[in-house]
């Protein structure tokens, strides 16, 4: 599992693209999709023709229409050599860019487009089948907000969880999205950690402002190989270095610790394959379903100890003028959750600051990003899958 | 017995690999997978042993006890379960070691507390099932 197929940056990201962040905004995934396309195409002049391979995500909009990938292709005028739908929830979007990379480095294609793109505000499409319908929907539980109300108190029973550490978090990535003129506009207002600590309970101890709010939109990048992207004199390339993922973490336990994620394994295979301590890291892009996930990560990668991350929240600045700045575009949380394609948000971030275009957040060390995925509620446990990537200039 | 949800609630459909599960339910009975082959139960239903990969499994009666693993108050109820106000849902580990979903019968937020002795009960939702939930074991509460 240590064998690392992206070290030799021979694989490179040469554009981003997003859209602002809407609630109920009557668009399709479709018509989300193509605005990103347009801008990928127009920022690295490509035309769709030029594009030889497409990935995306499953969507809760269009899900119900087994065929979502092709009809999405066939709208943007693309004809992929190698096509990919990804459905590992919030890991989809990072977990297709090493999806991507080794479709390329095979020679199954040349260059990427990827596209998340979701509207679950305007549109719904999921039902779920197997144990969800059957014994987890019918004993009341409140869907994801119930599994983190879960979680959470069991980290409690097992550490000391400082809530105001919760709520710094929550006020940073507001800071960071009332900067980001992508981020949901009703959003982009300031908020104190007692605005947190005094936000309603929703699954408690899981309060509002712990949550994601579902909003339209959708993002992506055009990934290509290094010599293709100095061929299109791309003049700005990041490089994936480094990629771990895993699904069904602890699977042999019927009664597993669940405070102990996948990030466990993920955290530190993904460190150590990019030959990096958490120490080396400019910036920290974590998936935010909910800000106690975020904390988990922190402890579970090993940026601290188990059982110390309200400390190491606390102890430091998270903002985009800090240490280790956290989620800068405001993260899902701040700046809206599109659907399936939330995992794209923070992977879109990290990218922008990268390239030294996030304007007044904008982040003075960029040499890297760390920037994570959480995907799919399971059955009394934490979540289904973890994955990490790592990105160098 | 007390109605806890609505018909607008998600009921339970049984599936051929479940209707077991169902049938013993109705005589309120909680059964749950055994493995023969590791010695061990698992939950929630599957096709196949995931410590073999067998198809070799048994239904067997347990007692129903168990303990509180961990717990949360709903404030924003599911579908069906308007009527209850704030109620709690707990993750319940069996003394057979699987662990359960569960609502929570009859055990308040001032006394609900992770650890505590949990034993199984049943609420009558329609002819052909009878939905578990979790009360407290321990007099008083």
């Amino acid at each position: 599992m240590n064998q690392n197929f992206l070290k030799s940056k021979d694989i490179a990201i040469i554009a981003y693209g997003e859209t602002k962040l809407e609630r109920r905004s009557g668009k399709s995934p479709y018509e989300l999709a193509a605005q990103v396309a347009s801008e990928l195409l127009s920022k690295t002049n490509l035309r769709p023709q030029d594009i030889d391979g497409f990935a995306t995500n499953n969507t809760l909009s269009d899900c119900s229409n087994p065929f979502y990938s092709n009809f999405c292709v066939e709208s943007l005028g693309i004809t992929p050599r190698w096509l990919q739908t990804t459905d590992i929830g919030g890991c989809s979007p990072i977990g297709n860019v090493a999806r991507a990379s080794a479709a390329i480095m095979a020679g199954m294609c040349e260059v990427v487009m990827l596209i998340n793109s979701d509207s679950p505000s305007t549109k719904l499409g999921q039902s779920y089948g197997g144990f969800r319908s059957e014994f987890l929907e019918p004993t009341g539980i409140q869907g994801p907000p119930g599994a983190f109300g879960l979680l959470m108190n069991r980290y409690i029973e097992k550490y000391d969880l400082k809530f105001e550490a919760l709520g710094k978090l929550a006020v940073a990535q507001r800071e960071g999205a009332i900067l980001n003129p992508n981020a949901y506009e009703k959003n982009r207002f300031s908020i104190s950690i007692e605005d947190y600590l005094n936000s309603r309970m929703v699954s408690s101890p899981l309060r509002l402002l712990d949550s994601v709010m579902f909003c339209d939109g959708a993002n992506g990048l055009i990934i290509t190989s290094t010599s293709k992207a100095r061929k299109l004199k791309s003049k700005k390339m990041v490089y994936p270095v480094s990629y771990s993922e895993i699904t069904n973490f602890n699977s042999m336990s019927m009664t597993p610790d669940i405070v102990e994620t996948g990030f466990s394994v993920v955290g530190p295979e993904a460190l150590e394959k990019a030959s990096m301590s958490t120490s080396d890291i400019c910036m920290f892009h974590p998936y935010d379903d909910f800000l106690i996930a975020e904390m988990l990560q922190l402890e579970q990668i090993g940026f601290c100890r188990p059982g110390e991350g309200s400390d190491f929240l606390l102890d430091r600045d998270i903002s985009y003028r800090g240490g280790l700045p956290i989620n800068t575009g405001g993260g899902q949380i701040s700046a809206g959750q599109p659907g399936l394609a939330g995992g794209g948000l923070n992977l879109v971030e990290g990218v922008r600051q990268m390239f030294g275009e996030a304007g007044q957040r904008q982040v003075k060390k960029t040499d890297n990003a760390m920037v994570t995925g959480i995907g799919v509620i399971p059955y009394g446990r934490n979540w289904g899958s973890s994955s990490v990537l790592i990105i160098e200039s | 017995m007390n109605q806890i949800r609505h018909k607008s609630a998600i009921f339970p459909k049984p599936s051929i690999l479940t209707q077991p599960f169902w049938n013993a339910a109705k005589e309120k009975k909680l059964v749950i997978q055994y493995d023969p082959d590791t010695d061990s139960y698992q939950w929630w239903p599957k096709s196949i042993s995931i410590k073999t990969g067998k198809m070799n499994l048994q239904w067997r009666e347990v007692s129903g006890f168990g303990t509180l693993y961990s717990y949360t108050v709903t404030h924003v109820p599911a579908h069906g379960f308007e009527d209850k106000g704030q109620y709690l849902i707990g993750l319940v580990e069996l003394d057979v070691g699987v662990r359960i979903l569960s609502f929570l019968s009859g055990i308040s937020q001032e006394n609900v507390k992770i650890g505590m002795h949990l034993r199984v009960t049943w609420e009558q939702l329609n002819d052909e099932i009878n939905m578990f939930m979790f009360e407290s074991r321990d007099t008083g509460i």
